[in-house]
């Protein structure tokens, strides 16, 4: 076939095919690597449900570019006296997207619903300082606290639901306004938006900040390679605008890019590697350093995992608590072997020995978790330097969960944990913490996190989770790893892009779409 | 009338054997998802959530019973139509509210493929005629260019394609079409017919269909009969395809199960609103619901069409209820 016949054919194709029909209304096209499984905010638990969620629902406040908290459902706000509570005056003539009235019954319907012991979710714990609200008047919310609350403004970033959508504060998952969501936010859902592969939004017309971009479409579009194709190739009308996270290894491919530009943005969130206390061996703090001082993170983030920080403590670099005195070691192979010598393991051909006891542990790895294989056998390799064998196992996600946090049979493993705008560690750290799956009791730390707990003054909590930082570094319940660069690959069609950590579509109402 | 009769023992006789083989299957995975480590109650409470509350939320969702008990109770309430809701999919959507339309759409696709496939396979044997050592050359560049698995085949021809696009529209100014890049839109109908060709091309299952076309085809030429019509003067055609008609259905059913199993990955791959991209979701989610009424869809089309075969071939071919009569 000629080169001509080709091009007749192709364009045969495109007009076949329909090409030529002008889109009315701009779109924002994004893939997702998993499906949002619930879109009532409550049970909104994975990332790609918290960003669409962020588009339909909006809280109290919210936390703006430069970092401050401005109004959003509330237009103002005060400290009771005592700090023992906070008024919110709220936005008037604010219309859900079924068109009945916003008021404060909503607001009081949403903390009595989340508190509810009938509504079971993930966050449960974020409402747990409130003890009381009351509505003052249709626009009047006040809300008294449980336990002092250093920083109170960031504990209402939570979505607002509306009170006539549920007959009563028990929320089970299995409401249908899980893909039905009613809110007050910048978009609302298209009718018949709501599909096993996808979900279409357009815009709120009542909205007070209306948003620049007419309608949103979210696709799932498992596969990595199939979301770098289409942004890659994204035509004038279909293709899409935006992959939030980019593989460190297709980096590369749009670094010269003329339509696609990169977008750092941080996530609250860090890796870390943890030692299950209920191993014997492992509950000794000398064989925890000398693991920690044979692992060359940096070796391991370069290889497998792109840019980031290395991390000392439970907190990444930007965040007010993190302690830059304390020092990151350097490995140590020679020192790591002394600390096993002196704390009493000899070494007996390739492993480490103590009476009975081995350094061989089972090191269990989440599937899902990105480079996991790459990383495990980086890690073992480094540890059989110093005497200590590890033996993997490779789990999927649900498993893991079950294994790992309910049953805790593992001796090692490798996760990252996340966090909004509170990063509140009490939960990891502390002996009656929900989530020390490690089984981790440490007296000093305990009362740490308890003092710390009970203060009002800021200032002074801030310094108390410098201290905890200094002190887990010390003590290492967790290997602390890294938090990543993490990118998101925008077209150049889109404008005034600013993605917020976490919640990634905060400021959306701002970005434009190029015609 | 002793021919009708024959003709309904044997669909009755697969019937019940159909009927056994679904609860067989749908037992199989029931008790294979439940007894996986990690359930959906698992999957959404959060970590230190008290037993008594998760006990609460088991019974919501159906689990508190042991997998054999909670099989028997699957079972008395799938006979009346209710299969329950989904856990986490689609979180308290009727699992057939879920599954039906996912699953008309995939097997639409498995079926205009497969026929596809056939009527290609067909033609293809038609034009060749007896296999003779000039046609290798080609025979083998298509085994090689259909060898691979369909998921990779889908992996390359999109690349190609919309490469090739890009450089088209780049280089003369036209629009691209509304499909591209692919995969793109659910909604697209092209989505489905990439999808349906990367089935016929991918696995293996162009040349399988083709080598058992030509051989069915071969048969019935070279058969004594034919021999005997042709010497007669009369035409051979009617006999020809009369005979042709029981293989053809019967190498159609058989290859139902391998494009079933193979739309899996493709529907995946292209986005499409399917059962095996319901099936994958909900699996890897431990949401059982969903999966055993899929599994009960699959085998249910699996059944019927293995039924429809028998009863065409013993409707055509007399010997058939000679067999089973």
């Amino acid at each position: 076939m000629s080169h001509r016949s080709l091009r007749r054919l192709a364009l045969a194709l495109c007009l076949l095919f329909g090409a030529g029909t002008a889109q009315a209304q701009q779109t924002f096209h994004y893939p997702e690597d998993t499906r949002p499984t619930s879109l009532l905010p409550f049970f909104a638990e994975d990332m790609s449900a918290v960003r669409m969620v962020e588009l339909i629902f909006d809280s109290l406040v919210f936390v703006n570019k430069r970092g401050d908290i401005d109004k959003g459902l509330a237009t103002s706000w005060k400290l009771d006296d005592d700090q023992g509570g906070i008024k919110f005056v709220l936005r008037e003539g604010v219309k859900w997207h079924d068109g009945e009235p916003f008021t404060a019954e909503d607001v009081v319907f949403t903390i009595q619903a989340a508190q509810d012991s009938k509504t079971i979710f993930n966050a449960k714990s974020k409402f747990e300082f409130i003890r009381e609200v009351t509505a003052e008047g249709q626009y009047g919310v006040h809300i008294a606290f449980g336990r002092p609350i250093p920083d109170a403004e960031k504990r209402f970033l939570f979505k607002i639901i509306p009170k006539h959508a549920f007959t009563g504060t028990a929320i089970s998952r299995k409401d249908k306004f899980a893909r039905e969501p009613v809110g007050t936010g910048p978009f609302r859902l298209k009718k018949g938006g709501f599909s096993l592969r996808s979900i279409a939004l357009e815009q709120n017309p009542d909205y007070w900040n209306a948003s620049k971009v007419g309608e949103v479409q979210m696709q799932h579009t498992p596969d990595k390679s199939a979301q770098i194709n289409l942004l890659q190739y994204s035509g004038v009308k279909a293709g899409v605008q935006a992959v939030i996270f980019l593989p460190p290894k297709n980096i590369p491919l749009f670094e010269n890019s003329d339509s696609v530009v990169l977008e750092p943005y941080h996530t609250v969130s860090w890796w870390y590697m943890a030692f299950s206390h209920d191993n014997k061996s492992l509950a000794e703090t000398p064989v925890r350093q000398a693991m920690a001082l044979a692992i060359d993170r940096e070796e391991l983030l370069e290889a497998h995992l792109g840019k980031g920080d290395i991390l000392t403590g439970p907190f990444t670099e930007s965040s007010p608590f993190y302690n830059f005195q304390v020092e990151k070691p350097a490995v140590d192979i020679e020192r790591a072997k002394q600390i096993l010598e002196d704390a009493g393991w000899k070494a007996k051909g390739d492993v480490r020995m103590k009476g009975k006891s081995k350094l061989d542990f089972e090191f269990v790895m989440d599937k899902e978790l990105a480079s996991n294989q790459a990383l495990f056998l980086g890690i073992q390799a480094q540890l059989k330097k110093i005497g200590v064998t590890v033996r993997p196992t490779y789990v999927d996600h649900a498993r893991y969960r079950d294994q790992v946090f309910t049953r805790r049979k593992f001796d090692l493993t490798l996760n990252i944990w996340s966090f909004e705008e509170v990063e509140d560690v009490y939960p990891l750290f502390h002996s009656k913490g929900v989530m020390n799956f490690i089984g981790y009791n440490n007296a000093d730390v305990d009362t740490l996190l308890d003092t710390a707990r009970a203060t009002k003054d800021y200032k002074k909590y801030k310094e108390m989770m410098k201290q905890l930082h200094a002190l887990l570094a010390k003590e290492l319940p967790y290997f602390f790893l890294w938090s990543l660069d993490i990118y998101s690959g925008v077209s150049k069609k889109v404008k005034n892009v600013y993605i917020q950590p976490f919640y990634y579509f905060t400021s959306f109402a701002e970005w434009e779409l190029a015609p | 009338m002793n021919r009708l009769l024959a003709l309904v023992l044997v669909a009755g006789r697969r019937l019940a054997g159909g009927l056994l083989l679904l609860v067989g299957a749908t037992f199989l995975i029931y008790f294979t998802i439940r007894s996986a480590p990690g359930d959906a109650i698992d999957a959404i409470t959060p970590m230190g959530t008290p037993p008594e509350v998760k006990e609460k939320l088991a019974a919501d969702f159906g689990l508190d019973q042991e997998p054999l008990a909670g099989y028997v109770t699957w079972l008395g309430r799938s006979a009346h139509g209710d299969f329950g809701e989904s856990l986490v999919t689609v979180t308290g959507e009727e699992v057939m509210t879920a599954a039906l339309p996912a699953f008309r759409n995939t097997l639409l696709l498995s079926f205009a493929a497969l026929l596809v496939c056939q009527v290609l396979a067909t033609l293809l044997a038609l034009v060749l005629g007896e296999p003779s050592s000039r046609q290798q050359v080609l025979t083998g560049a298509l085994y090689f260019f259909t060898a691979a698995p369909s998921f990779v085949a889908a992996i390359f021809f999109s690349q190609a394609l919309n490469a090739g696009i890009r450089h088209f529209v780049d280089t003369n100014g036209y629009e691209p079409p509304d499909w591209y890049p692919i995969p793109i839109d659910a909604k697209s109908i092209m989505q489905y017919v990439f999808a349906g060709l990367m089935l016929i091309a991918g696995d293996g299952l162009f040349m399988d269909m083709f080598n058992t076309v030509r051989a069915e085809i071969s048969a019935v030429r070279n058969a004594q009969f034919i021999a005997a019509i042709r010497a007669k003067g009369a035409s051979t055609a009617p006999h020809t395809l009369r005979n042709l008609v029981v293989p053809f259905i019967s190498a159609f059913a058989a290859r139902l199960p391998l494009v079933l199993g193979s739309v899996v990955i493709v529907e995946y791959f292209f986005t499409l609103d399917g059962a095996g991209y319901l099936l994958l979701e909900a699996s890897k989610q431990r949401d059982f619901p969903i999966v055993v009424g899929l599994s009960v869809l699959f085998t249910l089309s699996i059944i019927v069409m293995n039924l429809v075969a028998d009863v065409v071939r013993a409707a055509i071919d007399p010997r058939e209820v000679a067999r089973n009569g």
